[in-house]
């Protein structure tokens, strides 16, 4: 589903310093798995998924999604890549001026579908992430774990065969965190390949599902059924 | 259809957020589509002018009493045998007496004296040309020897000097109808411009968010360059009501004035009015999509 084959991104700082995000990161997520990256603030986790999202591009090396690599892809053709990928950003990227329904409603109209499914399709994934009373609140009404459900939403709206959660429990109290979770496991038994980033080692420990460990830019551990210690 | 729609409500939603940048733009929109305009119809109004006198222009050749007809008819054929020459008219003493009686058929005194005396009018040649600027070609025949002799006076000079000023004049706004157009058409492009890019800037969250959740590019842009089409929309419709409520006012007062070309002026809108609404139309939308899509191309980054 997904690979990454020798992939290293250089960031440039502000004084001509370089930073390798991701530094030879070699990778291979089976469909349907549920991989969880772990590390510290800086290892490279959010560059690991913004290059799946082809937010962004790669110095050197190879990735691959759905048999497609991605130095083949057109520049035309990302659009299309990224309704096939559902993303739920670490800062969210909800619209402050429309409500939970319009954030969601809007990933469906920018693909032009029909306004008649658009009403049918978005009440249902509301519902599915336990949002449907907050439908008409804005994201600023909302508290933080209403917002990454609305997040959630979003990026399931499509029905992606991958999800992407960056952080989808950072700042979240442990009940709030476990209730995104319980979504998460929920779409990959619907059968979705699911991919987080975390910090929260209770959960990572309790899943038991593998557990990618990342350190400055590198892969330094990769196991099946996890842990995570400092 | 769905997209199409889309595109075309997000791209109002940008043009009334955009408060008074919109209004600076659509102002000096309205600027250049009634410059453009008017010079239009001024142009016009002069060139009506010029053929309305054009029309009404006589080249009389006045004979002395004693000319032969003869030499007369000889006159007449070297004139016929110009390209130039439109028509030629020969005048006699009673014709001309005629036309001078149902002239003065109000004034019985004058008409009294003249039964009195022998007819004092001299015969004529009266002589239209297609174009009034080449009038000189005239000349040399009025100046041959054969003819010098019979001939009292030719008068087509003031005529002639009326005319050049008018092609001047027209020539003149011309000019200064297209330099004024186009500097207010660069400035309502980089007015434009600029609006759209301040559009663009304070929806930068926005558009980024478009492009991750798998916006298009057309999908993306599409509604800054319906906001620019719109400006140009909505500058027609206040440029024809102003130039409407101009010309509404003016036409009695120019019919008053100027005669038949007020009338021509006004006909000219009637008859017109539908192709200026589609030229301002066309223009305005021009600029419009033009300004925004620069805008749009170099500020609207997709990746
Ligand atoms: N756009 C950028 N320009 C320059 N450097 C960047 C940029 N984005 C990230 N970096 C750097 O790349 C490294 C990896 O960043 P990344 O966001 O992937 O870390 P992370 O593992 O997601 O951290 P966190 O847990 O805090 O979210 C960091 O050192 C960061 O400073
Ligand atoms: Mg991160």
């Amino acid at each position: 589903m997904i690979y990454f084959d020798h992939v290293t991104k250089i960031y440039e700082q502000n004084e001509g310093e370089k930073i390798e995000a991701l530094n030879d990161v070699t990778l291979h997520i089976k469909p349907k798995e549920f991989v969880i990256i772990v590390g510290h603030s800086g290892a490279g986790k959010s560059t690991l998924i913004k290059t799946i999202n082809r937010e962004i591009k790669p110095d050197s090396g190879d990735v691959y999604v759905g048999g497609i690599n991605y130095k083949d892809l057109k520049k035309r053709d990302i659009p299309y890549l990224r309704r096939k990928i559902g993303v739920v950003f670490q800062d969210y990227k909800l619209l402050p001026k429309k409500t939970v329904f319009e954030n969601v409603s809007y990933a469906l109209e920018v693909s032009g579908i029909k306004a008649k499914d658009i009403k049918e399709r978005v009440p249902k994934i509301l519902e599915l992430v336990g949002l449907s009373k907050k439908s008409n609140s804005k994201p600023k009404e909302l508290s933080g774990g209403e917002r990454q459900r609305a997040a959630i939403a979003r990026a399931l709206v499509h029905q992606p065969r991958i999800l992407i959660a960056d952080e989808p429990t950072g700042n979240l109290d442990p009940k709030n965190a476990w209730g995104i979770i319980e979504i998460l496991l929920k779409i990959n038994q619907l059968g979705t390949t699911v991919l987080m980033t975390t910090h929260n080692q209770e959960i990572v420990n309790k899943l038991k599902k593998r557990v990618i460990v990342m350190k400055k830019g590198k892969i330094s551990r990769d196991q099946e059924m996890g842990r995570y210690e400092e | 259809m769905t997209k199409f729609i889309r595109i075309l409500k997000s791209g109002f939603s940008n043009f009334v957020r955009n408060g008074w940048l919109s209004v600076a733009s659509i102002t000096i929109m309205v600027l250049t589509l009634i410059t453009m305009s008017m010079f239009l119809v001024v142009n016009v109004v002069l060139n009506t002018g010029i053929k309305s006198i054009q029309d009404k222009i006589d080249i009389s050749v006045y004979f002395n009493d004693d000319a032969k007809q003869g030499d007369i008819i000889a006159l007449q054929e070297d004139l016929a045998d110009l390209e130039e020459v439109k028509t030629i008219k020969f005048v006699s003493k009673d014709e001309a007496l005629k036309r001078y009686e149902e002239q003065n058929k109000d004034n019985p005194k004058l008409l009294e004296s003249l039964k009195d005396t022998e007819n004092p009018l001299p015969p004529s040649l009266e002589i239209k040309v297609y174009d009034p600027s080449k009038l000189d070609v005239l000349t040399p025949i009025f100046d041959n020897e054969k003819y010098k002799l019979i001939i009292h006076k030719v008068s087509y000079k003031e005529n002639k000097t009326i005319i050049d000023k008018l092609f001047q004049a027209t020539q003149f706004t011309k000019q200064v109808g297209v330099i004024a157009t186009l500097a207010f058409t660069v400035t309502a492009l980089v007015i434009i411009f600029n609006t759209v890019k301040m559009a663009i800037f304070t929806r930068k969250e926005e558009i980024d968010i478009m492009k991750l959740v798998g916006a298009t590019p057309s999908f993306i842009k599409g509604p800054f360059l319906i906001e620019g089409a719109i400006y140009g929309v909505i500058s027609t419709l206040i440029s024809i009501m102003i130039i409407g409520t101009i010309l509404y006012f003016l036409a009695p007062t120019l019919v008053h004035y100027f005669g038949g070309v007020g009338d021509d002026l006004s006909g000219f809108i009637r008859s017109n009015i539908v192709w200026l609404v589609f030229a301002q139309l066309f223009v305005g939308i021009f600029i419009g999509t033009v300004s925004s899509w620069l805008a749009v191309r170099k500020y609207v980054k997709i990746s």
